[in-house]
């Protein structure tokens, strides 16, 4: 559906993108995901047609639009801030672009009445000025007034970087929601992993205007394919070479101890996994516990390293800071990189695995 | 924003202190010295008398003149927007190629105006003009006359008085949100549908606010008409002076200047309720700093090229010619003639080595230094009440203090030295005439609405969060107002004053009566040199005086923008959150007419300046 | 910071404790009055030895400061012990100023208004009589005329009818100021003006509506009468805002129009062209300079002294030597320029009953204006 190829965006001096390839498959919701400053809005801002690149072409629906102007993309945009336009009511907001393209306006009127009805605008809201909307019904207004033109694909540039945090889950559905309602083709820009993950069938990872790894949400957190994808996304310890060591020792796992390694908070335990077969114990003292209602945070210091773990809250052993216990852990789910590259270690990942995402973040080194 | 019942608004002490000090200063020096003054004039003897009424009514000069006075306020009022909104869009909207010249070109009027700017347009356009003897090659048949009338005031009184344009509405424009400019583009707008549908909607306030200074000073027109009017368009303003000058006809000055003042009050309740309707400021909380757009269409970008260039040359060729003539002598510049050989530097000596010299200047820099502050000073308060707090005590007080607007500033002064040409309680007993200030007083009064306005509108666009957020934060209001509020408008509010310092420079009206004979400022003196007291080398010691005041108001406005433009954005720098990373704003590098580079001075023609003056 | 100041300026000390807000103000402009009064300082003190001087500075109100007399006065005066501070305005701006400040005087002598507007500014009390050392010396007709005189002339001034004479010979020239806009060759040529403020176009009023004085008439002005003024308006060229005569004179745009003699000399140089005066049948309206001594000034003896020193026949002629003016001190007009004495010696006056024209001028300017003026 989308085809971002060579893709190389600068500003005088400075290139904020030196080579992309992104494909996005067609009703897919794809994110662009990264710290600020990564390029993703660049990217997302060169597939709406404000940027030009330098080089490279992007493709909509098998049409090259490298050249064409935004509003010849079929492309509909939901920006950060919405974008509304203040001096106008919410009905003819949505109808703007309708009228710019001079519908006539019985038509106009059933689709604004239509589009509205389907992202549950009342007619009453319809009426009503911008800024007499909630954030939430902004948010549906700045979708309805993209949809409305039926785009062949949809933008979102942080369209939720600005609410707070109980609006942003709601609307983080509402989203999706409407997004698999459409099915339109979607691509997604945000800076908070949680939203990613939760939202997209493909995520790309961006870093320093090169994406690190294409992949589903699954994909990017089990096997992150570099360093900083993994400290990117979720939560991890790093590992001692000491204590890689003692692992390899318990378990004869053969991991790499030269190796930049990590684990996920949630990978490792302080009771034996029922079924974990390969898991090991290291012994460690219990440094510090947080309690968090759900379950409670523990941090243990085993072999040099400090392990943070989960333990969740029902009603079964709970250490306190100081005494000794175990840190039960799978070999299989250490994560390991290249210390001079940050690329990851292939046999660190199960085998069998196909991995597209790893091979284009290698092709992009 | 919200409206605030008058009562809950008396709880705050700060509220209760600067309305205690208004309310003194309104009535000590708005109401008590005006209605003294027409009641003096309407009341003579204790009963009403009807005659001013009859006389004019009766006269078909003054209803001509009057009626000459409103139909130019009307087509000032569009004339200036259409000038005025099209030289802010090339030299800050569109991609235009040497905006940065353009933006110089037309920042002349800044620092120019009244009689001498209409004299720099007569070199050109007048009958012995440059270009008439151009078009004459051309068409030997035309009228050599042809640049007079309603045709030629307007025209001029356009072109001279687009200053507040330049300042607010481009200041409006850069506080747009980029990313509205982009959905419209988006959605398929074209660029001159982004124009008229998403970009002009948002500047409505200051469109509203600027067209009201517009028409006043149509209403007040003077030196235009004199000069350009000719027989056929003669308008009100040099009767009202006359009668105003004539003991036995200010009757008949304070009507017509009360007829003038109830329009622009008029004018001025109407342009409210337009305001009032709708929302113009982003409702996002980040914004995104505007960008310069490429005019797509090629016919329609050379057009616009050719456009902004002509307007260039229209708007920059009077300066140049009353920087020449200031060095020729007085009979090339009555006449018309000059001739490269007569140019000398005789002019600046006279002036400058005159036994006065220089200090006309400083006392006048020190006067309009003091009451700019002053009233920046102290209506930056004002305004953020009135701003925030609506209800029917800050309306009157907002009505209150628009008073300077309805009276010509010559019959203020009266006011002032009939009220306190005696010990009068209201100033703690003291007698106010033959002290030095006392003109300040006026200075300051007659440059309250303008600023007052101007303010208002600076404060409306202030996000209110960010005082609530510092006032959750135990901040004190004076505390929020001098750390969160003022650094906000301090760009718009130095603006003002710089535009208030320029047009009081010069002032005469209000200083021939009220200026301590000690400390006289420049205006008396310039006033002198004009009248033909000073004979012919007074029409050159004009010209001397406007291009010195030139320099000092171009200094001024350097030296304000200068300031202000160290912190970039101005207010939207606050506003831009987000955006500001490299990722997004390497697309905007180049943050549009960065206001270091927009130095130029300031001469504003408000209801007491420039062409009015 | 006020006792720095060698200036009165303890007329408002007493407010600056009270408008805190204004006291930052008022002392700057004190300092600054402090420096300019230093400036002038040097000139009186310089020479301190003459007549009385007190070392107080006398505010001398005029509109006859201008093309460098009032420097000179300054210079003048100072020479001979007066420390005096010169305020130049227009002669009905000094007149509203007199007037307006009457209950708080700032100038202590008022000179060169014309009789009309000193009697103004006497009916509104604001001058007071005083007889100077000198008045023995001029025409007594030429002052105040009621008998308590309290101002005293100066200077004549005709108020004429000038054409350009390399074009116009004295044959063809107009006879009187009728014959502008009853004879057709002169109704394009002349300039009239737009506006009644100046004292020279008001005299030019007084000298024409006087010929028409009629008791049961508009404002005592014949109907006849104000047919002339109807007609001066109807015809003419109007002149133009900041364009000289003598400049329209010599680009050709007009030839002929209203103007004092005293300048009449001097412009003809500026200007390069040459200008004849007509001197109608009935004689030309002279406006008489005056100066007077102000009411409630704390000076006054310093005042009466000024005035005895600058209307005696010494300072009078060589005032009259250095700008061409015609004293009215007998003895001054033996130093004026023979020429100037000549052309006064040649010239019929008009006889106009200046107390008439004092009491109706207000009325006449209003009413021109609203009826006739386009």
């Amino acid at each position: 559906m989308i085809r971002l190829d060579n893709i190389e965006v600068s500003f005088g001096d400075f290139i904020a993108i030196p080579h992309l390839d992104l494909h996005v498959q067609p009703g897919e919701f794809f994110t662009l995901l990264g710290p600020s400053g990564c390029g993703k809005t660049t990217a997302l801002r060169t597939l709406a047609g404000f940027i030009e690149p330098s080089s490279g072409t992007v493709h909509v629906d098998g049409k090259n639009v490298t050249r064409l102007p935004s509003d010849k993309r079929q492309v509909g945009m939901v920006f950060q801030n919405y974008a509304l336009f203040p001096s106008m009511s919410v009905r003819d907001n949505i109808a703007f672009g309708l009228r710019v393209r001079k519908e006539k306006s019985a038509e106009s009127d059933r689709l604004v009445r239509d589009i509205a009805r389907r992202v549950e605008l009342s007619d009453e809201q319809l009426d009503k000025n911008v800024a007499e909307l909630s954030g939430g019904q902004q948010q549906r207004v700045a979708v309805a007034r993209a949809l409305v033109l039926r785009p062949k694909i949809l933008l979102l540039d942080e369209p939720l970087s600005n609410l707070d945090a109980k609006l942003r889950h709601q609307l983080r559905q509402q989203l999706k929601d409407l997004q698999s309602e459409f099915g339109i083709t979607t691509v997604y820009v945000t800076h908070d992993q949680d939203e990613a993950l939760a939202m997209s069938d493909r995520v790309a990872v961006f870093n320093k205007g090169v994406v690190e790894q294409v992949g589903t949400p699954q994909d990017i957190y089990d096997r992150a394919a570099t360093e900083f994808v993994c400290n990117f996304i979720g939560d991890s310890s790093p590992l001692t070479a000491e204590f890689v060591a003692e692992m390899n020792r318990l378990a004869g796992a053969g991991l790499s101890v030269t190796a930049n390694s990590y684990l996920r908070v949630e990978k490792a335990s302080l009771t034996r996994p029922a079924d974990g077969g390969t898991a090991v114990g290291l012994t460690g003292t219990v440094v510090s516990r947080t309690y968090h209602g759900l379950h409670s945070r523990y941090v243990v210091r085993s072999h040099g390293a400090d392990i943070r773990l989960l333990v969740k809250e029902d009603g079964g052993v709970h250490p306190e800071a100081g005494s000794e216990t175990t840190v039960y852990v799978q070999p299989g789910h250490v994560l390991q990189y290249h210390p001079d590259t940050g690329a990851a270690l292939q046999d660190a990942a199960p085998a069998g695995q196909d991995q597209p995402g790893r091979d284009q973040a290698a092709a992009l080194r | 924003m919200s409206s605030t019942p008058a009562r809950t608004m008396l709880r705050s002490p700060f509220i209760i202190i600067v309305g205690t000090v208004l309310t003194w200063f309104i009535a000590a020096f708005l109401v008590w010295p005006n209605a003294n003054v027409l009641i003096e004039t309407f009341f003579p003897g204790g009963t009403f008398s009807g005659r001013a009424a009859e006389k004019l009514l009766s006269s078909q000069r003054a209803m001509k003149s009057l009626g000459n006075s409103f139909l130019l306020a009307v087509a000032l009022s569009i004339t200036v927007n259409v000038v005025g909104i099209f030289i802010v869009l090339v030299t800050h909207y569109f991609r235009i190629r040497g905006s940065r010249i353009l933006f110089l070109g037309y920042a002349t009027t800044f620092i120019y105006g009244g009689i001498v700017l209409a004299a720099g347009y007569k070199f050109i356009y007048g009958d012995k003009g440059i270009v008439t003897a151009f078009l004459l090659n051309i068409f030997p048949g035309m009228e050599p006359d042809w640049f007079s009338g309603f045709f030629a005031v307007l025209a001029v009184m356009t072109f001279a008085t687009t200053t507040n344009h330049m300042l607010f509405v481009a200041n409006a424009l850069k506080g747009v949100d980029y990313q509205t400019i982009e959905a419209a583009r988006n959605l398929g707008a074209s660029t001159w549908t982004i124009l008229r549908r998403i970009v002009l909607p948002m500047l409505k306030p200051t469109l509203f606010a600027v067209t009201i200074l517009s028409f006043l000073t149509g209403l007040g027109a003077l030196s235009a008409p004199q000069v350009l009017g000719g027989r056929d368009f003669q308008t009100i303003t040099p009767m009202i002076l006359t009668f105003t000058n004539s003991p036995t006809s200010r009757d008949l000055a304070a009507l017509l200047a009360v007829i003038l003042g109830v329009a622009t009050m008029l004018m001025l309740a109407v342009m409210s309720r337009l305001e009032k309707g709708g929302t113009y400021f982003s409702v996002s909380k980040v914004s995104s700093a505007l960008q310069k757009q490429r005019i797509t269409n090629p016919a329609a970008n050379i057009a616009v090229h050719a456009a902004a260039y002509l307007l260039f040359a229209v708007y920059t060729l009077p300066v140049v010619l009353i920087v020449l003539f200031s060095f020729a002598d007085g009979a090339a510049i009555q006449t018309g003639q000059l001739s490269p050989g007569s140019l000398t530097i005789d002019n600046y000596v006279r002036v400058l080595t005159q036994p006065a010299g220089l200090r006309p200047f400083i006392v006048s820099v020190i006067y309009s230094a003091l009451a700019a502050a002053i009233a920046v000073g102290g209506l930056l308060f004002v305004a953020r009440i009135l701003q925030k707090h609506k209800n029917w005590v800050t309306g009157l007080f907002e009505y209150l203090l628009h008073i300077p607007w309805i009276l010509p500033s010559a019959l203020l002064a009266l006011g002032l030295i009939i009220s306190y040409d005696h010990p009068n309680p209201l100033v703690g007993g003291a007698v106010l005439t033959g002290t030095t200030v006392i003109l300040l007083i006026a200075f300051v009064t007659v440059k309250i609405p303008f600023t007052l306005r101007m303010l208002k509108a600076s404060f409306a666009s202030i996000n209110s969060s960010l005082e609530e957020a510092a006032t959750i934060m135990g901040a004190k209001t004076i505390y929020v107002f001098r750390r969160i509020l003022l650094p906000l408008v301090l760009p718009a509010a130095a603006a003002i004053a710089a535009l208030n310092f320029n047009s009081m420079l010069d002032d005469y009206d209000t200083a021939i009566f009220l200026a301590h004979p000690l400390v006289q400022p420049l205006g008396l003196v310039i006033k002198a040199n004009t009248d033909g007291a000073e004979g012919v080398d007074g029409v050159s010691n004009t010209f001397v005086y406007t291009v010195l005041l030139m320099v000092i108001t171009g200094l001024t406005m350097y030296l304000v923008y200068g300031r202000s433009g160290s912190r970039p954005g101005g207010r939207h720098g606050s506003k831009r959150g987000k955006r500001g990373t490299p990722d997004a704003d390497a697309g905007t590098a180049v943050p549009v007419g960065s206001p270091a580079t927009e130095a130029a001075g300031a001469k504003v023609s408000t209801a007491s300046g420039g062409l009015t003056g | 910071m006020p006792d720095n100041a060698p200036v009165p300026v303890q007329k408002w000390v007493s407010i600056v404790h009270k408008l805190k807000t204004m006291a930052a103000a008022a002392v700057a402009v004190t300092l600054l009055a402090g420096c300019g009064a230093g400036a002038a300082a040097p000139e009186a003190t310089g020479s301190s030895s003459a007549a009385g001087a007190s070392g107080e500075t006398l505010v001398v109100y005029t509109n006859s400061n201008g093309e460098g007399r009032g420097d000179w006065l300054t210079k003048k005066a100072a020479d001979a012990g007066f420390k005096i501070e010169i305020v130049g305005a227009g002669g009905a701006d000094a007149t509203n100023k007199l007037i307006a400040e009457k209950n708080n005087p700032i100038a202590d002598v008022a000179f060169g208004l014309n009789n009309m507007y000193f009697a103004q500014v006497k009916s509104a009390g604001a001058i007071e009589a005083y007889e100077p050392a000198w008045a023995g010396e001029v025409d007594a007709s030429l002052a105040d005329s009621d008998d308590d005189k309290a101002y005293w002339p100066l200077v004549k001034q005709a108020i004429l009818l000038g054409y350009n004479s390399d074009k116009i010979t004295p044959e063809q020239a107009p006879k009187d100021w009728t014959d502008l806009w009853s004879k057709d060759e002169f109704k394009t040529r002349y300039e009239r003006v737009t506006g009644l403020g100046t004292a020279t176009a008001q005299l030019v009023f007084a000298g024409i509506l006087s010929r028409y004085k009629d008791d049961s008439g508009d404002l005592g002005i014949s109907d006849e009468g104000w047919k002339q003024v109807e007609q001066y308006f109807k015809n003419g060229s109007p002149a133009v805002a900041k364009t000289d005569l003598f400049a329209r004179i010599a680009s050709g745009d007009v030839d002929m129009g209203q103007m004092p003699s005293s300048i009449v000399a001097e412009r003809e140089k500026s200007f390069k062209v040459n200008v004849e005066t007509v001197v109608p049948s009935v004689g030309v309206p002279l406006a008489v300079e005056q100066v007077a001594l102000v009411k409630g000034t704390d000076k006054k003896e310093q005042a009466q002294k000024f005035i005895d020193w600058f209307g005696s026949a010494d300072v009078q002629g060589e005032w009259a030597q250095q700008f061409n003016s015609m004293p009215v001190n007998k003895s001054a007009a033996a130093k004026a320029k023979p020429e100037v004495v000549e052309f006064f010696d040649g010239l019929k006056q008009q006889d106009i009953d200046w107390n008439f024209v004092q009491e109706n001028m207000g009325a006449w300017v209003e009413k021109i204006e609203l009826e006739y003026m386009t």
